[in-house]
């Protein structure tokens, strides 16, 4: 990064968290602290909940899943529309008429104090390994990137966003996320015009289109079902859509958000604002990352993307040996490619055998350093491609909106924590300024609790798959008490309670046989339903 | 610790009259966005 870069970066920084604080202000109350005063408008909310999803994690490792796997990733959020329309008409309405602060608040309302407890547990548990991962995966890479020490970058991370967390509130949180979408998009459509600009004259952008599917880089959607495959089309509807109702019906992370609507029409234009605009913008990124690919077919790409790891391969004996195979391998690859643009029969076999030398070569390399480079594709790309400025403000972009999907997840962790726990067992009677007090010093908690887990974490593979799993182990559990909650008006609290119980000893059952995470939620809610079903029949209603 | 306001009862959407509207056309529009990916998939393969 040059001057201009590292001063467009501590620009944008700067500038977004004063607006987090600016728009912060005012949070005397816990209402105002935890639910924006019930005054966020309905494209405030949706724009908050894309950026959270488009985290730092969104810019780093979708575009490298696009590069490596092809687009068939963006089948993972084919349920998610669904799942908004499900929830804009059913818990949306309850939550808002429940006039609850947290979801889980609701299970006490309908079930009893152990079953909230129980899933506050589980929410606290699965969240707050969220929330280290979110920290640590994304300050490894730009720690390596801005050449900072792994744990200063996770202090200035972590502090800025404890810092107007802790003051601003969900307001805060939220209105920093919406200037913050504004910039995701220029710096996507930015980073894709960069990727075309760098075609060879001779190579058009349909020719491009034809290099990146011969590559099989823009299979968007693949029919074929496997069990064990994680993303196909069906596993992204069922799936995706358990996953998507699990996560935006009984995460405090988002049901936290639209529950600061105005109304419940206003929060249900929120989600469907995020129905409406999120494969789309899935598709977007991923096509960048299949577009960088077509570029590193005709610009040499490093042997290995992470700088450190390839200045230690260099110092190898076998690295003469690797980088000549690699070498010969990319001008063989870029040959049939040049005759794939031109329809020359023999070109797709000779392409496919130089790729397959190619990633040889590469695993090759990889080994000998021991990590995995997919992390550092795009922001390969970024900083030795991309005008001068301009690649500040993607790492910039980058930084925050790691700090976006942190600050809501500690916020909601903090509001979980004081009125689930705090206010509902610990101190039940007190003045609203005492559980302010205590939601800031909870938010203060939680950061450092995540800074603290970031710092002992390591690395880790596709940063967004990992996050994805982690979450996949808990939210069938919890989507299924919430549907046994909302649908199932016989079922008893013992019957809710132990049906949790039994659908997370599933799920962990079911991940001992296959890593197709999507379908753990499947499997954990239908588990959860049909225990809870079956003891509240067994027992007399619940009053 | 101040209670939550009471929000606004259920009100209608800003277009097409009814919520009921409003959801199948989301849900059209993804079967839309699919069977544009399906298309983009099978135009570029090899």
């Amino acid at each position: 990064m040059r001057a201009l870069d590292w001063v467009v970066m501590f620009a944008w920084l700067v500038f977004l968290v004063s607006y987090g604080l600016w728009r912060g202000r005012g949070s005397s109350s816990t209402q105002e602290f935890m639910l924006a005063g019930k005054t966020m408008p309905w494209y405030a909310m949706g724009l908050s909940i894309i950026a959270t999803q488009a985290s730092a994690i969104t810019f780093i490792s979708t575009t490298a899943q696009a590069y490596v796997d092809g687009m068939r990733f963006v089948q993972f959020y084919f349920g998610l529309p669904l799942a908004m329309v499900i929830l804009s008409a059913t818990a949306v309405p309850i939550f808002h008429r429940a006039k609850v602060f947290t979801a889980y608040e609701y299970l006490e309302h309908r079930f009893d104090a152990k079953t909230r407890l129980l899933v506050t547990v589980i929410f606290l548990i699965s969240r707050g390994l969220g929330a280290g991962l979110a920290l640590s995966a994304p300050a490894i890479v730009l720690s390596v990137v801005l050449g900072w020490p792994f744990r200063v970058t996770i202090l200035i991370m972590g502090g800025l966003v404890v810092l107007y967390t802790t003051l601003g509130g969900i307001k805060a949180v939220t209105w920093a996320d919406v200037q913050q979408m504004a910039v995701i998009m220029v710096a996507l459509v930015i980073a894709l015009a960069v990727a075309i600009s760098m075609l060879p004259p001779d190579v058009s952008f349909r020719d491009a289109l034809k290099l990146a599917g011969a590559a099989g880089k823009l299979n968007a959607v693949t029919t074929a079902f496997d069990w064990n495959d994680r993303y196909n089309i069906w596993s992204g509807l069922i799936g995706g859509m358990f996953l998507a109702l699990a996560y935006f019906g009984t995460d405090q992370s988002q049901v936290q958000r639209y529950l600061t609507g105005k109304s419940i029409g206003q929060s249900r234009l929120g989600l469907l604002l995020t129905a409406v605009a999120k494969v789309p913008m899935q598709f977007f990124i991923l096509f960048i990352g299949a577009m960088v690919f077509v570029v590193f077919l005709f610009v040499r790409p490093p042997l290995v993307f992470q700088p450190v790891e390839m200045e230690r391969v260099q110092t190898s004996p076998q690295y003469a040996a690797i980088e000549s195979r690699y070498e010969q391998a990319f001008d063989q690859r870029q040959a049939a490619a040049r005759r794939i643009v031109a329809s020359q029969s023999g070109a797709l076999q000779d392409f496919r055998t130089a790729q397959t030398n190619l990633d040889a070569a590469r695993a090759d390399a990889l080994n000998l350093s021991g990590a995995n480079d997919t992390n550092y594709i795009f922001l390969s790309f970024v900083t030795h491609y991309l005008p001068v400025g301009i690649v500040g403000l993607v790492v910039a972009v980058i930084f925050t909106a790691a700090m976006s999907a942190i600050s809501g997840e500690i916020n909601s962790l903090a509001t979980v924590t004081v009125i689930d726990i705090y206010k509902r067992h610990l101190v039940k009677e007190g003045p609203d300024s005492h559980y302010l007090w205590a939601s800031r010093g909870a938010t203060v908690f939680w950061g450092i609790y995540a800074m603290a887990f970031a710092s002992s974490a390591t690395g880790f593979g596709a940063l967004i798959q990992a996050v994805n799993e982690v979450g996949s182990w808990f939210y069938g559990g919890m989507l299924g008490v919430f549907v046994l909650a909302f649908f199932v008006k016989r079922c008893t609290a013992t019957g809710a309670f132990v049906g949790v119980l039994s659908g997370e000893a599933a799920i962990f059952t079911t991940a001992r046989f296959t890593d197709a995470f999507l379908w753990y939620n499947v499997v954990g809610c239908v588990v959860v339903v049909a225990v809870g079903w079956s003891i509240s029949a067994l027992q007399p209603r619940n009053k | 610790m101040n209670e939550p306001q009471r929000t606004v009862a259920d009100e209608p959407p800003p277009f097409l009259g009814t919520w009921g509207r409003v959801y199948t056309v989301v849900v059209i529009y993804l079967a839309c966005v699919i069977g544009l990916f399906y298309w983009f998939t099978k135009s570029f393969s090899p």
